[in-house]
This record gives structure tokens, sequence and C-alpha cells, in this order.
């Protein structure tokens, strides 16, 4: 296993705010549609990469984000949704019109405090730091969704400067086939 | 998703049907608290039929899980598999949480003191 901590990142020239050949949708902020939104832009992933319904999972936490925590659920603002993909990876960008996530900082403290404790398996002190949570946290937010995020987006979680958009990359091994000769 | 209780001895039993997700997850935690209010000492919540989990189910997950330690009370979740499994690797939460492969283990776990 790697030890290395895995960081939210402030790069808008990051190779993952590169747009080009990706799809687009554009949504608006409705709380309750959350899921069918996911669906629609998950639908145009290849089977193999699925993992039955991680992929949409994650790509859901993306879009609630933008939806909840960027937009306030503001039906009047909307996200916008680049995505990419293949047998091989993952490519998504979605961004809202909200302030932008200022926490960063804060969120990557937190979050290797975290790694720390899982590292050390100190259980006892992981449960200090099993959900991030900010003055405008609700019960309904569990304030974990990215610490699934940095470890399954393998290429990078990425915010531009304005923080109001999120590119996310996963690159998956590829399975050989072929015969094997001793 | 739907929440079925079934009792074994002095352990409830919490079958989770379908899918933990933004939209329902707080009826687990709201289920617990009040069989908490009710002095329920016992738990195992079986995931047996969960194949699909959020942030917000995790966030219940450590919620009930959170209280109940506070509590010193009992509580095991059994039969997580699959993608469910994968999220909670992902949060890093498996040594976390306190499992059990299956209902009938952690009805012999909460036994052994």
């Amino acid at each position: 296993m790697s030890q290395d901590v895995k960081e939210l990142i402030i790069n808008e020239n990051h190779p993952l705010f590169d747009h080009t050949g990706m799809f687009y949708k554009e949504f608006p902020s409705d709380f309750r549609q959350i899921r069918y939104f996911t669906l629609l832009i998950v639908q145009k992933a290849p089977p193999e990469i699925k993992e039955i319904n991680l992929l949409e999972q994650q790509i859901s936490e993306i879009i609630k984000n933008a939806v909840k925590h960027g937009n306030q659920n503001n039906p009047e603002k909307k996200i916008r949704v680049w995505y990419s993909f293949s047998t091989a990876h993952a490519h998504l960008i979605v961004e809202d019109e909200g302030e932008g996530f200022q926490g960063i900082e804060e969120w990557n403290l937190f979050n290797r405090k975290r790694q720390e404790a899982f590292l050390a398996q100190d259980f006892e002190n992981l449960g200090n730091f099993v959900s991030y949570r900010t003055l405008r946290s609700d019960e309904h937010d569990g304030g974990n969704a990215m610490f699934a995020a940095v470890e399954y987006w393998n290429d990078g979680v990425v915010f531009n400067s304005r923080r109001n958009s999120v590119a996310v990359g996963k690159t998956f091994p590829q399975r050989r086939l072929g015969l094997e000769i001793s | 998703m739907d929440l079925k209780i079934r009792k074994h001895a002095e352990t409830y039993i919490i079958d989770v049907n379908g899918e933990m997700d933004l939209y329902n997850s707080y009826k687990l935690k709201e289920l617990v608290m009040k069989m908490l209010e009710k002095k329920v000492e016992q738990f195992v919540i079986n995931l047996e039929n969960v194949d699909y989990i959020d942030s917000s189910g995790i966030g219940a997950l450590i919620y009930i899980c959170s209280t109940i330690k506070k509590m010193n009370l009992k509580l095991i979740i059994s039969n997580i598999h699959g993608s469910v499994k994968k999220v909670i690797e992902l949060t890093k939460l498996m040594g976390y949480f306190p499992i059990a492969g299956t209902v009938e283990e952690a009805i012999q776990k909460i036994a052994t003191p």
C-alpha cells in the first residue's frame, strides 16, 4: 500500500482541466435529481470500468457537492459537466456557480490527520476524523465523500483557482488478453 | 430502501434492503435513535441486501456507530460486500466499523463479552 497522503490540488493548468474531446451536459441544481443526472452521464461509460456501481457513486458525490455545497441547491444556478470514458479511463469536470470550496487547505490538513490515525491503526483517534464538517454541514452530509474521492480518482482531484470547478480522473488497469507460455 | 427489524434473544437485527443514498440514509439513523430511546442495547445492522451506498449512507453508519460506542452499547454491521465494501475501504473505515461476515457471526460476537 502506498504511504503517500493524497490531497486536493489547486491547479487550473492541470492536464485534467483539458476539455478536449469531452462530452458536455448542464443541469439545474435540483437536489432531487442528482442520481438521475449521474445516470445520464455514467451511461456513456463502458461496463468494464463501472465496477457495478462504484463509478456511478463516485460521480454522484462530485455532482452532489456542486449542486448542494457549490450552488446551495439553487435551481436557477447551473452545474456544467464535461466527461469522457473508455475501458482505460474515466475523466470528469464539474463546474458550479458558487463561491468555490474555500476549505481546501483545511480539508487537506484534516485528511492528513485522518491518514495518520489510519496508518497508526489508531481507530479511537480515527473516530475524530471520520467526518469533515463545516458550519454549513447539515445532518445529511456524511462529510466523507472526498476521502474516498482522493483514493478513487487516482489521476487526481484538482480544483481551479476560483475553486468552483473540480476535475477528476482515474486510470484503470488493463487486463491483458492472451496466453502465458511457460 | 426499507428497514425491517427482527429479534434474536436480546439482539435486534435491522435488515436494510435497497440503496443507502443521499435521499434515504437518514431513515436508518432515525430508526436506531428511536430504538435507543426504547432502551435497545444490542444491534446488528445487516447490509446483505444493500448493493449501493454513498457518503450519506456511510455518514449514517458513522453517526450510528459513534453514538452506540459512546453509550457503551453493542453494534455489529454484517454482510458488507461488493461496491459497499469498496466504498468503505476507500474511506478507510473497515477497521473503524465493528463488522462480521454474517448475521449469525455478528450475534455470536455480541454474545461473547
